[in-house]
């Protein structure tokens, strides 16, 4: 089987820094991929370039076996890839049934079409937050603003969701929802590609990981190898593996 | 996915009945503005008034614009002036008669606003300020160097009377009744779109466009369609402008003009119904009433303006209310105070 999001080459260039310096990914249909890597290796750069926040200066993405490279953000979303950002982000202005229903609002026939989603009101309900929902999404603590932002990329019924370091800032008791729910997303139909620095997080998650440093991928392959990898410990001497 | 899921009914896609509410006021005071020729007002008022009547109508469309979506154009005259214009121009060339000229200069008016939109809000905010009030000296010089086909500078009048049902409108407080409906239609439309889903589309990519566009919302292209919605109001107040004044001309329509109309939005408020209205209404008979000269008004209105975007950056009316409402919620907790004997938590208390 093909994989669901081929990317070859790929660079990125910020003024004299290469934050990609090419990169050679696949995501295999129906996979929980983690994407690791000391902090400033290119991974929130990766997601980025992906899904069309920033240009690449060099390489191709493909998604489904479309070329997707340098598309504009909301058309990768209507392809079918959801995207939370590192940093949490709601519409703060707008209830969190709102946040979600607008959401919701402009999928088109190029996502995850044929099955049948769940309402706004059921995706609150699996992440947890029915009884915030006429609550505005400014008021928010920071752990429910990441569990909103995961029900927003949700609501766009991606084939493929990326998300960038969902874990960060929650407690573990937070941390142990998310688990759960992002395991089920397989399930679904969705494929998931996950960014984060909790190792144990990831061990959790993921059967296969890749690291990145420096812009390039050092190690790509089953959680456990990876981890053995001498080049993967020596990016991580002294760090927090 | 499983337990606790609400019941259908519990959280309508919209709740129409308090939006509706927020249209009250403005209905309760227009039908007070129609009202006003009961007192046999003087022609002066009426003329004050139909001025400002006209230029809330464009201020609906902009609260759309701005109030929606946060971007501000400071060449909106320029849009009341394509209308205007076209109205003119249609009346002269072919005898096409006010309501004709409605729909047309509405949709010529958009036009302009879609060719004015599409590369400037492409790039970004500050750009479609700089673009949109360049565009405002530019048609300026363009109508004034148009020759007889525009009137050059001298402009050209306006031909040919306004009937409804058959009764002539060219008398003062007809129009001025006429125009007061169009007004309230502007603001019932201008409602209708801030509360319909487009709208709190708009408002999402006021909130967030980097967030909207990851959820496939085209931001740029939804810039475009609120710029193109502002230039509908501005064709329509530009109809009625033509028709009343009897005679357009380039200056009218050049960037002070179009400052006003920021002003005025700004200092009534882009994101209440009421807003709109209140900023016509008031940089229209601020002067009037305080027996300013031009210069006078010019700096009062500098001063206002900087006095609401430091203090009240809603505008006044939503400032106002922010204060009634925290008078309010002192009292009232006050009163709690007194009545219990201790003091209450003030998260129950807003409930
Ligand atoms: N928008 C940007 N402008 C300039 N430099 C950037 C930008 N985004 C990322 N970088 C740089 O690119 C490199 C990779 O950053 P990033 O992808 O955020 O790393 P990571 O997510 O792995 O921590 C860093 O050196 C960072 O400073
Ligand atoms: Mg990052």
């Amino acid at each position: 089987m093909s994989p669901i999001l081929e990317i070859r080459g790929l660079s990125k260039q910020f003024g004299g820094v290469a934050a990609l310096a090419g990169v050679d990914l696949a995501v295999e249909e129906g996979e929980i991929l983690g994407v690791v890597g000391p902090n400033g290796s290119g991974k929130t750069t990766l997601f980025n370039v992906v899904t069309g926040v920033h240009r690449p200066n060099a390489g191709s993405v493909s998604f489904r076996g479309r070329d997707i490279t340098g598309s504009a953000p909301h058309a990768i979303s209507r392809a079918g890839i959801g995207y939370t950002f590192q940093q949490a982000m709601a519409f703060a202005g707008l209830s969190m049934l709102e946040n979600v229903q607008i959401a919701g609002e402009h999928v088109r026939a190029g996502a995850n079409a044929n099955t049948p989603w769940p309402t706004p009101q059921a995706l609150l309900d699996f992440v947890g937050l029915t009884a915030l929902a006429d609550e505005k999404a400014g008021v928010l603590p920071f752990g429910s603003l990441r569990l909103l932002g995961l029900a927003l990329a949700l609501a766009t019924q991606p084939a493929l969701l990326l998300l960038d370091e969902p874990a960060a800032g929650l407690n573990d008791r937070e941390t142990t929802a998310l688990v759960g729910l992002v395991r089920q997303l397989p399930g679904h139909g969705i494929t998931v590609c996950v960014i984060d620095h909790d190792m144990k997080l990831m061990q959790m998650l993921c059967r296969r990981l890749a690291v990145l440093d420096f812009g390039s991928k050092i190690a790509d392959g089953p959680t456990e190898a990876v981890l053995a990898d001498p080049k993967v410990l020596e990016v991580y001497l002294g760090g927090d593996l | 996915m499983s337990e606790g899921s609400t019941p259908q009914g519990k959280h309508p896609t919209h709740s129409v009945a308090p939006a509706l509410r927020s249209l009250v006021p403005v209905l309760v005071v227009l039908t007070l503005i129609a009202l006003v020729p009961l007192l046999s007002p003087s022609n002066r008022f009426l003329s004050l008034a139909i001025s400002a009547g006209i230029n809330v109508i464009a201020l609906y469309g902009l609260s759309v614009l701005f109030g929606q979506t946060g971007i501000l154009s400071m060449g909106h005259a320029a849009l009341v002036g394509v209308g205007a214009y076209t109205a003119a121009i249609l009346a002269r060339d072919f005898g096409v008669g006010f309501w004709l000229a409605l729909p047309v200069a509405a949709l010529t008016s958009a036009v302009f606003a879609m060719i004015v939109g599409i590369p400037s809000l492409r790039v970004g905010g500050h750009h479609f300020v700089i673009m949109t009030f360049a565009f405002g000296q530019l048609l300026a010089i363009v109508l004034t160097n148009g020759g007889d086909y525009t009137g050059a500078a001298t402009g050209l009048d306006m031909v040919g009377p306004v009937n409804l049902f058959g009764a002539d409108m060219g008398d003062l407080t007809r129009y001025y009744l006429m125009v007061v409906a169009f007004v309230a239609v502007a603001a019932v439309a201008s409602w209708a779109i801030i509360n319909s889903s487009y709208g709190r589309t708009l408002r999402a990519i006021r909130e967030n466009e980097k967030l909207a566009a990851s959820l496939g919302i085209n931001v740029g292209r939804h810039k475009i369609g609120a710029f193109v919605v502002s230039g509908v109001f501005a064709g329509i107040s530009g109809v009625l402008l033509a028709n009343f004044l009897g005679h357009i001309s380039p200056t009218q329509f050049a960037s002070f003009p179009s400052i006003y109309l920021a002003l005025m939005v700004m200092i009534g408020g882009a994101r209440l119904i009421t807003g709109p209205l209140a900023g016509g209404i008031l940089v229209a008979f601020l002067p009037e009433v305080l027996n300013l000269d031009p210069v006078q008004s010019r700096i009062v209105y500098g001063v206002c303006l900087i006095a609401v975007i430091l203090l009240l950056p809603d505008g006044l009316i939503a400032g106002i209310a922010a204060f009634v409402r925290k008078v309010f919620t002192a009292k009232s907790k006050e009163r709690q105070r007194q009545e219990n004997g201790v003091v209450s938590n003030p998260s129950e208390a807003r409930r």
